[in-house]
């Protein structure tokens, strides 16, 4: 005898109850309609390319730009991390799930070469910039080093005594005949230190973002193809991508010519999932912090939170419209991702309000709707992970995935929560 | 609760005990492949004693594709996996439920709950209390994970 959900445990009695069921019943939070589908596929595809081009370049930081005290070359990646290949694409790949190719994608290429201004030295697309914004991609890493505690055991690797010994020789090597940088080193040894910590986040970002780029392009390509219909299967993608990377092992390394020294030894056991996805989602996506320049915030006035678990300015409480100002954060996620919209969403924006006018306020309610579809997967994955199948008719073990759902809900229960708005289509 | 063929076998180790399982009915290859690829079955072997809670092969396959084969490769990682599902210590399910929760070898917390039969965080027991020379086992119905 089979037994409905709904007959075994009382329905939810949260505000959010209706998403709650629907996670229950295998859904996202974004409602399943055609166009949050092709929207989500949309930004997911636009989000990939410049993510090529972050991964490339973080791990290209923190393994060969290191310590270099004048890094004003760090966004013109080295050939060899242009042409590195991706650990899941390609036929070469670690795990061959995802179709995409090894190299870096064509249209990142394109836009290397040309920007939006046209073929000429990449130093005067740099001063102009006319290329990626991997001021985005600092950002959130200096989300993750400033939030740190977030799960997982990377941040107290940091403060132990084998990661300072691994420093301490990488940055000997690496100013290996510099008097200079070594009596400063010896003045200000713990400066040093943090900057590699910084580093080391450098790291962790690029590896986690490295899967993500694939796992991307391919849901743009099932979606082309037909073969993805849904919200809720673009979610389950999702959730079957996080486990099937899990285990990646997440680590630093340096190199000096040849010479590879290890600051975090993929024998630490630090995993994608607990050390880098997990952490990363709550750092960028939930809490962040504040832009500079957006908005006064009155501290006695409890307007910033005393905790910092507690902070919400990630996408998923954003109000887009003054993010859209220039300079900050989520701005230059927006201007990368304009250059690589599908044809089909760029006629979408169109045909909006002021069509091509807001088309970067359009593009970041889309990437925020994207994005709770993110955090849907990540929640079921957990779920999945460390409760119960949605199918479990234990009302106790039901009522133990209700637990963790209303939980989660709860998150989005303060006022500047966009959940509630990505309910509705007309949000734009 | 406890399987009677598996009562049955004996060996020295735990590690030995589990190579015995999956010759006699192949229920534990996937896990004596992921002892073996972690390079754990020394430490298995070591006096101990130790408590481990042994995901059947249907546990594993319930992982989404490929999550199996980014662990093993990558022996580290499939490591601590597995130490979270190691206990320091001998215990019986009785004086586990007694304990609510226990730290696994991996660091993180394991809940135990007896309120309907014996479960290890989201993990039914398959078959509990089955000795070996240097613990104790308890067969279980998923791979649990930390978090």
């Amino acid at each position: 005898m089979t037994t409905t959900l709904k007959s075994v445990i009382p329905p939810s009695t949260h505000p959010f109850s209706d998403i709650i069921h629907r996670l229950e019943a295998g859904g996202s939070m974004l409602p399943d309609t055609p166009e949050n589908l092709m929207q989500i596929i949309g930004i997911y595809k636009a989000y990939a390319v410049p993510m090529d081009f972050y991964w490339r370049d973080l791990l290209y930081i923190a393994e060969r730009v290191f310590l270099n005290p004048i890094p004003a070359f760090k966004y013109f990646i080295s050939k060899d991390y242009l042409d590195r290949p991706n650990s899941y694409a390609g036929d070469g790949a670690d795990l061959r799930i995802w179709r995409g190719e090894a190299d870096a994608h064509p249209e990142l290429r394109e836009f290397i070469d040309r920007g939006e201004t046209g073929k000429m030295p990449k130093l005067w697309h740099h001063l102009w910039h006319d290329r990626v914004n991997m001021e985005f991609a600092e950002a959130c890493m200096r989300a993750m080093l400033w939030h740190q505690g977030m799960g997982g055991q990377f941040y107290d690797y940091l403060e132990s005594e084998e990661y300072i010994a691994n420093a301490d020789r990488a940055i000997k090597a690496y100013f290996k005949g510099n008097p200079l940088m070594l009596g400063l080193y010896k003045l200000f040894p713990t400066m040093f230190l943090e900057k590699v910590r910084e580093l080391s986040y450098y790291a962790n970002l690029g590896l986690f973002w490295e899967v993500m780029a694939p796992v991307f392009f391919e849901m743009s390509d099932l979606y082309d193809e037909g073969k993805m219909t849904t919200v809720p299967e673009a979610m389950e993608f999702l959730v079957n991508g996080i486990f099937a990377v899990a285990g990646r092992p997440i680590y630093h390394h340096l190199y000096i010519g040849d010479e590879c020294y290890e600051i975090i030894p993929k024998s630490a056991g630090f995993t994608w999932l607990y050390e880098a996805a997990l952490p990363y989602v709550e750092a960028v996506f939930y809490r962040t912090a504040p832009f500079r320049g957006t908005k006064s915030y009155n501290a006695q006035a409890n307007q910033v939170p005393d905790e910092q678990k507690d902070f919400h300015y990630g996408i998923l409480y954003a109000d887009v419209f003054p993010v859209g100002s220039a300079g900050i954060p989520p701005t230059l996620l927006m201007q990368d991702m304009l250059h690589f919209l599908p044809p089909y969403l760029k006629e979408f924006y169109a045909k909006q309000y002021r069509g091509e006018d807001d088309e970067l306020i359009q593009l970041g309610i889309t990437f925020q709707r994207s994005m709770y579809n993110v955090t849907s997967a990540v929640i079921q994955a957990l779920r999945a992970a460390l409760l119960y199948p949605l199918d479990d008719q234990n009302p106790r073990h039901q009522m133990a995935n209700r637990k963790f759902f209303e939980a989660q809900m709860d998150r989005f229960l303060r006022p500047e929560a966009r959940l509630k708005s990505i309910q509705r289509q007309d949000y734009r | 609760m406890c399987n009677p063929k598996l009562q049955t076998l004996h060996s020295k180790t735990l590690y030995a005990y589990h190579v015995d399982i999956a010759v006699s009915n192949d229920s534990f290859s996937t896990l004596v492949a992921a002892v073996q690829a972690a390079g754990l079955v020394e430490a298995l072997q070591s006096p101990g004693p130790f408590t481990v809670f042994a995901p059947t092969d249907d546990a594993f396959a319930k992982l989404p594709p490929g999550t199996v084969q980014t662990l093993v490769q990558n022996p580290p990682q499939l490591g601590r996996i597995l130490k979270f599902h190691v206990l320091s210590g001998k215990y019986t399910q009785a004086e586990l439920i007694k304990l609510g929760t226990v730290v696994s070898l991996e660091g993180s917390p394991i809940p135990i709950d007896g309120t309907e039969g014996f479960e290890v965080k989201n993990s039914t027991v398959l078959a509990a209390d089955i000795e070996a020379d240097n613990g104790m086992i308890h067969v279980i119905d998923n791979v649990i994970l930390m978090g």
